[in-house]
């Protein structure tokens, strides 16, 4: 094998990070250009290695949706402050468990441990992870809408109905209200929750571009 | 804009190029200063054709080896039209001043 097939070899095996679709029509192209710049190279740099796989990754999250379809990319970016929001809320939950135990115990000032352990594990640990999986669920809606997805329009509706549900349940039970801080984030998560639903109606999301193909067909 | 977007559509201004060939022109265009790697090129590529700024324009095969060609498309030209005045405009402005507070000082 001659250093330039074996260099090349090399860089395949890093393009391997790209979307299939643009795998199948740069790779040849990407490929060649790389390893016919190096005369008696025999392994792939790192600087480029690096290069390729931080672009692959970059190509991977990135919106693929015009940068002049602004309705998209305000939506996709309500859906990012909607993560950062459910962060904070993941983090004020931790930072407040004493606030909210000192809250339960004047509202019930019997309360034993057991009790208290059951609140946690029933009540608040749920919430916790929930507001995890929310900031994820968030991104991921972002991800879609900047493919070009419509369906995260009824997911994202779905997803607030529920969470309107549960801050409103949680009131008339009395766990929402535990520590002002969280009652706090809980209604600024849900104005970001209805502003993004109202921005995400309302865009025009077109679907993404995936290849060349159909811009040659168009030149 | 980003430096190494509007060098890119710098380099096709002139007409169609393909990758490396697009690489070697941004190289000469900054002095050498921006040194474009395959990776970010074809992340700015993929970019710029969903932006609509720049397309294919034809694809060769030489020494059986697959070269695509890429050029502005007029939405492209524009934008470089206005990015180029802006920086123009804002280099003349900060010349200018440099030139009253030299005069100033001398």
């Amino acid at each position: 094998m001659t250093d330039s097939a074996e260099l090349e070899r090399g860089y395949r095996r890093w393009l391997s990070w790209y979307p299939k679709t643009f795998r199948r029509e740069h790779e040849a192209e990407i490929t060649v250009l790389i390893a016919s710049a190096r005369e008696g190279q025999r392994r792939p740099e790192a600087v480029e290695c690096l290069d390729l796989m931080s672009s692959a990754l970059s190509m991977r999250l990135r919106p693929r949706v015009p940068r002049a379809d602004r309705s998209a990319f305000r939506a996709i970016k309500l859906m990012y402050l909607g993560a950062l929001v459910e962060l904070a809320a993941a983090i004020i939950i931790l930072a407040t468990i004493g606030e909210i135990k000192s809250e339960v115990v004047m509202s019930s000032p019997g309360l034993t441990e057991a009790e208290w352990h059951a609140i946690v594990v029933g009540q608040l640990a749920p919430t916790e992870v929930g507001a995890i999986l929310g900031v994820g669920f968030w991104l991921w809606i972002a991800w879609s809408i900047g493919r070009g997805h419509r369906w995260p329009r009824l997911v994202f509706a779905i997803f607030f109905a529920l969470n309107i549900f549960g801050l409103l349940n949680g009131l008339v039970h009395g766990s929402a209200v535990y520590a002002r801080p969280d009652l706090a984030i809980g209604t600024l998560l849900c104005l970001v929750e209805l502003a993004a639903l109202a921005v995400i109606c309302r865009a025009k999301i077109a679907p993404a571009q995936s290849g060349t193909s159909r811009t040659i067909a168009e030149s | 804009m980003q430096e190494a977007t509007f060098l890119i559509l710098t380099a096709l201004a002139a007409g169609s190029q393909h990758g490396y060939g697009i690489i070697s022109d941004v190289a000469q265009i900054s002095d050498g200063r921006v040194r474009l790697r395959a990776g970010t090129l074809y992340s700015a590529l993929d970019r710029l054709r969903i932006d609509g700024l720049i397309s294919v324009d034809r694809e060769e095969i030489a020494e059986n080896r697959l070269r695509r060609y890429y050029r502005l498309t007029p939405e492209g030209s524009k934008l470089l039209a206005t990015e180029a005045a802006r920086v123009q405009s804002n280099a003349a402005t900060a010349i200018a001043r440099l030139r009253v507070t030299r005069g100033l000082a001398g």
